[in-house]
């Protein structure tokens, strides 16, 4: 173990000790912390904008898309996007405007404004049907799948997410 | 075999090449199938979603959260857990070159049925892209791995931080849309049907301070990664 990892634990050892009920003291100097530490990750998957990844990516890209950087989206993947939106009937303009709006895939949030798709991303933002509108447009029977909401409401406060499901 | 929320996605475009437009037969995956074949091999890595949202009581502070393994029943709530080989990292932008700048990083230690997440972060990531490292300074918290109905929270440095098993947030009537795609149906139901609804995901959870983010328009996505 490096000496630096050994200093800093030294430096935040006390003041953990005396930390909140939920909070566990640091794990630096574990065995198995340790591992992780030493190792080095290769990415696997990645996640921006809800489903527009797979929406617009062929199969066949998939997995070099996972592994991509969202920094080279607009280079490598527009003409994709592009593609797809004209086939769904939109003109050069409007596929360009929107794979401009779509790429790089990350969500933008602007936190002085208030959340919500497309300003970052809340639990309850219907996003679904924001994206078959997106695609289907004026065609009613498509472009609304009538789910509006989660089947358990969220939480008002931290973690926000609803109790799981248990048998 | 589960399916996850990609598929969905996927379906939106066969149903494009079913309604009529073209042969878009490179994209014209089955519905239960997933995307990509690495994923399908390795559910653990496969992100479902991500969340960003300012904490409604509280502006100043900014959620982000992340669900995997989509799809876990009731019965195998209880025993749902995390990779120890994954690296699950918020990657977070904030000059606009789509290159992250600041990571939270997260990752579990123990056995299935006692596990505990550490995070790292915001901390300028030692190197960006495709190879990552864990940050070698304190953690930033830990939490106990929740995997029942009350979520065990930790809090620390002003950080609130979660991970377990909760209830899958997402919503979709994919059922119905399948339906569409195989010509079983021609448009949605009203009221439509929550394929999702009574399944679980595995969640992390993190609120954090805006002012620690190092701006104020972000980009953010997460990444997992394995060893």
């Amino acid at each position: 173990m490096k000496a630096i990892q050994w200093i800093l634990i030294a430096a935040i050892a006390s003041p953990v000790l005396a930390g909140c009920d939920d909070t566990l003291a640091p794990f630096n100097g574990d065995a198995e912390v340790d591992r992780v530490l030493n190792a080095t990750f290769t990415q696997t998957d990645r996640f921006g904008l809800p489903a527009i990844a797979t929406v617009f990516i062929p199969t066949n890209q998939k997995d070099a898309y996972n592994r991509g950087q969202p920094s080279n989206d607009a280079a490598e993947y527009t003409d994709e996007v592009v593609t797809v939106l004209m086939a769904f009937g939109q003109s050069a303009a409007s596929a360009s405007g929107l794979a401009a709006a779509l790429l790089p895939d990350a969500q933008p949030i602007d936190v002085t404004q208030p959340s919500g798709f497309l300003n970052g991303r809340r639990p309850q933002d219907d996003v679904i049907t924001a994206e078959l509108g997106l695609i289907f447009g004026a065609s009613a029977a498509l472009n609304d799948d009538h789910v509006d909401a989660n089947d358990k409401p969220f939480l008002a406060s931290f973690p926000y997410l609803a109790a799981p499901h248990l048998q | 075999m589960r399916s996850r929320h990609r598929e969905g996605s996927a379906a939106l475009v066969i149903a494009a090449t079913a309604i009529g437009t073209f042969g878009l037969a490179r994209w014209a995956v089955g519905a239960d199938h997933r995307d990509s074949a690495a994923l399908t091999a390795d559910p653990a890595a496969d992100i479902a979603d991500v969340y960003t949202f300012r904490n409604p009581s509280n502006p100043s502070n900014v959620v982000l959260a992340m669900t995997v393994s989509g799809l876990i029943p009731p019965a195998e709530a209880s025993t749902a857990a995390f990779d120890r080989n994954i690296l699950y990292q918020f990657r977070i932008d904030n000059d606009g070159d789509a290159v992250e700048d600041l990571v939270i990083q997260a990752f579990v230690t123990g056995n299935s049925s006692n596990q505990v997440m550490h995070f790292r972060g915001p901390v300028a990531p030692s190197m960006s892209g495709l190879v990552s490292s864990v940050d070698h300074g304190a953690e930033t918290a830990t939490v106990r791995v929740s995997n029942g109905a009350d979520a065990i929270v930790a809090t620390r440095d002003g950080m609130q931080v979660f991970a377990g098993v909760r209830d899958d947030p997402f919503f979709f009537d994919l059922a119905q849309f399948q339906a569409i795609l195989t010509g079983q149906a021609t448009g949605f139901r009203n009221p439509g049907v929550d394929t999702f609804a009574g399944t679980n995901v595995l969640a992390i959870v993190v609120e954090v301070p805006a002012a620690l983010l190092g701006g104020t328009q972000l980009k953010i996505w997460g990444t997992t990664s394995r060893s």
